[in-house]
Order: structure tokens, then sequence, then C-alpha cells
């Protein structure tokens, strides 16, 4: 597995007291980890094979599944458990068979709480991973409404 | 006799008219039946299998290969807002992507 995006820039010791934490969990392809609208519990960090994260869309008149974005090994998702309302706001599945390290809620912020030197750093990382998705997605939507506008003033 | 080798002279001029029109009759339907029988979309050079593929021009696209197409779009539009993420400018928030929806 890449260095985990999760445990960035922590010294090995405390990585690897955080990524103690994590349950492994195993899925088969096709299998659903989270649907939209699901409770938000724990955050889910990849350790093998891939996590497609999808939407519904009205398409040819019936809901469909579309994916707007795919997870590889290292990468933390499910970052709507760390925000309330607590609810997953999409549907992940394992196109392939995946390993995964899950990370209760309560379980992260008690040990944050009791290791703040390590929770520092770890919530700058989380910090970091929601950021990074808003900006991508601030600058797609920027893109489409750009497209729309142009397309309309044709 | 006589009578016999009249009927008989009647039926092969008969047969004789009947042949010629018929011949002449399907000189003149040939090109109009073969007209009638290829659709438009064969004349048009469509390909079709058995006649039961719908034609490709102006068929409604199902909501698989509009997902597939979505999916593509996507991909290709989220990897160019990472470029941006990484090295943010006007410019490569406007770089355009090969995906035909975008068009």
């Amino acid at each position: 597995m890449p260095p985990p995006d999760l445990v960035h820039g922590l010294p090995a010791a405390d990585a690897a007291a955080v990524l103690a934490l994590g349950v492994p969990r195993e899925l088969s392809p096709g299998e659903v980890l989270f649907r939209l609208g699901d409770r938000a519990d724990a955050v889910y960090l990849i350790r093998s094979g891939r996590i497609s994260l999808a939407l519904p869309m009205r398409l040819a008149g019936r809901d469909q599944d579309v994916v707007v974005e795919e997870y590889e090994p290292g990468h933390t998702l499910g970052w709507s458990a760390l925000i309330p309302p607590h609810r997953f706001t999409l549907t992940a599945t394992a196109p392939l068979a995946t390993s995964l390290l899950e990370f209760d809620r309560e379980r992260l912020r008690a040990f944050c709480a009791a290791h703040p030197a390590i929770g520092y750093p770890l919530a700058l990382n989380i910090a970091a991973v929601v950021g990074g998705r808003l900006q991508v997605f601030q600058a797609m939507w920027l893109r489409e409404m750009q497209r729309t506008v142009d397309n309309a003033h044709a | 006799m006589q009578l016999f080798l009249m009927v008989l002279a009647l039926s092969l001029v008969g047969v004789l008219v009947s042949g010629v029109l018929f011949a002449a009759a399907s000189r003149e339907a040939q090109p109009a039946e073969r007209a009638a029988l290829v659709s438009p979309a064969i004349a048009a050079g469509e390909e079709r299998f058995f006649m039961m593929r719908p034609p490709v021009s102006g068929a409604p696209v199902s909501a698989d290969v509009l997902a597939l197409q979505i999916e593509r779009h996507v991909r290709l539009e989220q990897a160019a807002a990472e470029r941006f993420h990484q090295f943010p400018s006007v410019e490569a928030l406007r770089t355009p992507t090969l995906s035909p929806l975008a068009g």
C-alpha cells in the first residue's frame, strides 16, 4: 500500500498507532460499502483494490448510479462520518476485491483526545483530504458552469 | 379437325400475347419494386442486421451507454480539475478535455 494520506507526515510509530485503530474489512467484487443516506459512523482507508463512489442520476427515464470518483490504495474515504449530520452523500462500491481499514468515529475521536500530539496532525490530514476534494469539485463545477454559459450565449 | 386447328391457333396466339404483355409489365415493374423493397436506411448506406437493429442516427441512447459517457466525462474533468488544484491558474481552469460531453 502506498503511504496512506491519513497518516501523512506522522512519525512511523505514531502512524502505526493510528493504523492499529483500524479494523480490517474485506469486500468482494460488487459489494457495497455504504449507500447514499446511510448513517456514517466510520472512516475507511483503502489497503488494496479500489472503491467507486457513485451518485444517482435520472438517465433515459430511470435512476442509474453514475461513478463520480474512484479511489485506490492509500486513500481515505467516508469523511462524512466526521462531519454532522453523519450521513453518507454517495454510494461506495468495490468494483474488485478490496481490503480496507475501518476506523470507528468514536474510537478515532477518543484516541485523538487522548493523544493530541498525534490528533492534531491527523486532523490536518483529514482537513487536507476534505479540502482537496472540495477544491477539485469547485473547479469541476466552475468548468461546467462556464460551458453552460458559453452554450447559452453561443 | 378445322375447328380443332382454329382453337389451337387461337390458344397459341393467346399464349404469345400473354407472354409479350407479361414481359413488358415485368420490365416496367422491376425498378419500382426494387426501390420499394430497399428501406431508406439501406439506401442511405446504414448497416442493418436483418432489419432489426435500430438506425444509428437519431436513436435514443440507452441509460447504460449514457452512464458510461458521463463517467468518462467525469474522469476527464476530474483530472483537469486536479491539475488546476495542483497548479492553480486561469489557463488550467479552462483547459479543454477530450470529452464529447464537454462541447
